[in-house]
């Protein structure tokens, strides 16, 4: 029986969409509310606003893929689902940063994995932020709204192997683990989360608000880059769009102008701010794109004489926070573990050697698991870092800065991990850094472990949480937004997205997204409607 | 816009290239690079050029030396060209064109040599002198060296793992049929 294709079903119904990469003019368009991207904070406010009667359009800079294009294999999705063709990395190029760009954004590709924002998040944005009305009471009724809305349940079924590491080694050491809810309804355990959910079980954006957007009259413009907004005043006037080629690289020539009355960037981290520094906003105190984050994660392989198989199954479901809050909110930077999906090209680069090295290490990739530590960055007067800038071509890339407050962190993941694998039974355990070889035992990890330079690129670094860049605050000094999203200087324009957060989120970060966005669409209706 | 390959001026390359201000200023060579060789795609590829192939031909087997089992599917060379190029092809211009300023550094005669080790040409390098080569670049103490040797091997590396007949000899029996 073939999957339902929800999204085909639809368009043949009527739903109203444009290709951009297709267009035979230039095209205006109008609505009341423009939302750039599609993501968990553009196809989170879509739903809500269209629902409560404003048209609304939504811009997408990358290509409409369904069910249907979702075939797991690495060699299509990436290219096709990923920003820069998962090429994006730190401006140095030693960080990879995977950010999706489709309709639904980095939730098409995303893990599932869907945490509230930590408590401790929230009362330390209100105290060094002067973030207001984002306390715990004021989000409990969004955030369980929007679980309501995705399925989000504690994971029902056993764990795979890759996953269970975590478990079997806290449960020995005494370390606190849990069970990672999941935005999932009828999943088929299958284990291809990052490249488009097949079987449409994953809660995306593009299975869930952006459909009900459609059909509520919303349209959709999709293969189409939001480049710069055009300003008269304190307003955003119309925002100017460039159509896109098919494999959505380059800009085809054709020019779309749009106008709404209400104009809110959701792009996520590191493309919202580049939309605001391209379109020269207003930025009188120099904060857009400054102090973005991305939980910095390095990696630990072990093998096991057991099969793991770390390519198959719910590709998150254990997760460990005994590190998270260990030194209080901004002592010594926390981190969260978990697991990430192991299919063969990733995990190349990762395992990253050449020669006979790689191949014995690739073998082995059944017999191997993988820990990795999420550093909750921003925390702290000393933690990394980074600022968006615009390349001369106006492409964004982050320059993020690591610091010694940082690496030390990584130091002490790569031990949380070593141990926590051979407490689950590893047989070796290897630290991804260039000059770490396999360790037979823990004392023999401890002491390599201790000795690893930690440099860019010889020490394996990545992100999938883009976050930041856009703060919200009730300064303007230091923030772009007020509480509400709003720009600070610029009447009709909001922000919601990821980019809004003052700090990393410390967990994964989509449901945060939902529930902030969620609660700011709601006011920003009540606003409109006034 | 173009889809030519995103190739660029010499000259910017020297400037502002992936390896460029450090590496070239310290092999001081600006000069004479500007104006020499050609951009466009080599026969059967979009993106790659005749002066890239020889490089990537004695790169992948050297990077992929064990992991084609034998008999080795004897396309495992050009089906891993292939892929590079399809990746680049969907890069952003911007990575794109870093991409092959990495290719012409590694390429261009006056540079090779200083940077690389490797005096002659691509295509008389030995297994040796290519494995030497890329030793040096993932220790160097130049950050610009490893993030060369670090590109070098994520494509190559993607390219080949991506594609079905790589996966025997990683265990990976593939996807399940939905
Ligand atoms: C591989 C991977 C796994 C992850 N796993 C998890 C997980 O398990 N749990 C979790 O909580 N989080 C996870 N995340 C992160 C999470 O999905 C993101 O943090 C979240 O989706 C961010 O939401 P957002 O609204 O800020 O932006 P996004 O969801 O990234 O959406 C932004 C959209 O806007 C589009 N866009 C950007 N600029 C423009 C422009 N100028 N014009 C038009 N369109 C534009 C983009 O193409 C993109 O589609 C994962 C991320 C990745 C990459
Ligand atoms: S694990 Fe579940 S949600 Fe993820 S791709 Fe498979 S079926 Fe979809």
């Amino acid at each position: 029986m073939p999957v339902p294709d929800l999204f085909a079903e639809g368009l043949a119904r009527g739903w109203k969409t444009h290709d951009g990469s297709r267009l035979e003019a230039d095209l205006t368009l109008e609505a009341d509310i423009a939302i750039v991207g599609t993501g968990a904070g553009g196809g989170t406010s879509a739903e809500l606003l269209s629902a409560a009667g404003f048209k609304v359009l939504l811009i997408e800079e990358g290509p409409l893929k369904t069910s249907r294009d979702f075939h797991m294999q690495e060699a299509e999705a990436y290219p096709s689902l990923y920003q820069e063709a998962i090429g994006r990395t730190s401006k140095d190029g030693a960080i990879t940063i995977l950010q999706g760009r489709t309709v639904g954004g980095t939730t098409v590709v995303n893990w599932t994995s869907s945490f509230r924002t930590p408590v401790a998040t929230l009362s330390h944005w209100a105290d060094a932020h002067g973030v207001r009305g984002h306390g715990v009471e004021d989000l409990a009724p969004w955030f369980e709204r929007m679980e309501r809305r995705l399925g989000i349940e504690p994971w029902p079924v056993a764990p795979n192997a890759n996953n269970d590491v975590i478990r079997a080694g806290c449960q020995a050491l005494g370390y606190d683990w849990a069970v990672i809810p999941r935005n999932v309804r009828g999943c088929w355990n299958l284990g291809y989360c990052g490249m488009g959910c097949p079987t449409n079980a994953k809660q995306s954006m593009l299975v869930t608000t952006v459909p009900a957007t459609l059909e509520n009259g919303g349209e959709l413009l999709y293969l189409a880059r939001a480049e710069r907004l055009h300003f008269a005043g304190d307003r955003v006037d119309w925002l100017e769009c460039l159509g896109m080629d098919d494999r959505c690289v380059a800009p085809n020539g054709r020019r779309i102008v749009v106008r709404a009355r209400h104009y809110i960037l959701a792009g996520g981290g590191i493309n919202t701010p580049a939309v605001l520094l391209r379109s020269d906003a207003p930025d009188p105190h120099g904060r857009t794109g400054k102090r973005t984050f991305l939980h910095p994660v390095n990696f630990s392989a072990a093998l096991f004489d057991e099969v793991i198989n770390p390519f198959y199954g719910a590709p998150q479901s254990i997760y460990s926070d005994h590190f998270q809050w260990q030194g209080g909110i901004d002592g010594p930077i926390g981190y969260k573990l978990e697991v990430p999906p192991m299919h063969p090209a990733i995990a190349s680069t990762l395992l990253g050697r050449f020669g006979v090295d790689n191949a014995l290490r690739m073998e082995q990739l059944p017999h191997t698991n993988v820990l990795i530590a999420l550093l909750r960055d921003g925390f702290h007067p000393e933690s990394a870092e980074g600022t968006v800038l615009l390349r001369d071509d106006g492409s964004p890339t982050l320059d993020y800065r690591m610091t010694d407050y940082t690496w030390d962190g990584l130091r002490r993941a790569y031990h949380s991990m070593a141990d926590i694998q051979f407490a689950a039974g590893a047989r070796e355990v290897l630290p991804l850094h260039n000059a770490a070889r396999h360790a037979r035992s823990l004392a023999e990890a401890r002491a390599l472990i201790d000795d690893l330079p930690l440099e860019l690129f010889r020490t394996r670094l990545g992100s999938a949480h883009v976050m930041g860049g856009c703060a919200m605050g009730e300064d303007a000094r230091t923030a772009v937004v007020d509480s509400l999203g709003r720009h600070h200087q610029v009447e009709n324009l909001s922000i919601h997205d990821g980019s809004l957060f003052p700090t990393s989120i410390g967990a994964n970060p989509q449901l945060s997204v939902y529930g902030v966005t969620a609660r700011l669409s709601s006011l920003l209706a009540e606003r409109l409607r006034a | 816009m173009t889809t030519a390959p995103a190739s660029s001026s010499r000259r910017n390359l020297l400037r502002f290239g992936l390896l460029g201000g450090a590496a070239l200023a310290t092999v001081g060579l600006t000069a004479s690079l500007t104006g020499c060789s050609a951009d466009a795609p080599a026969a059967g590829f979009s993106q790659l050029r005749d002066g890239d192939l020889p490089l990537l031909r004695r790169l992948i087997p050297v990077i992929l030396d064990g992991a084609v089992p034998p008999p080795a599917p004897p396309d495992a060379t050009a089906a891993t060209l292939a892929g590079i190029d399809r990746a680049i092809a969907h890069l952003s211009p911007a990575l794109a064109t870093q991409v092959l300023q990495l290719f012409d550094l590694l390429t261009l005669p006056v540079t090779r040599g200083p940077l690389t080790g490797i005096w002659g040409d691509w295509t008389s390098a030995s297994d040796e002198q290519v494995r030497a080569f890329l030793g040096r670049w993932e220790g160097s103490r130049l950050m610009l060296l490893r993030q060369g040797y670090s590109s070098l091997l994520q494509l190559t590396l993607m390219s080949w793992y991506s594609q079905p007949q790589a996966w025997a000899a990683c265990g990976y029996p593939g996807p399940p049929t939905v």
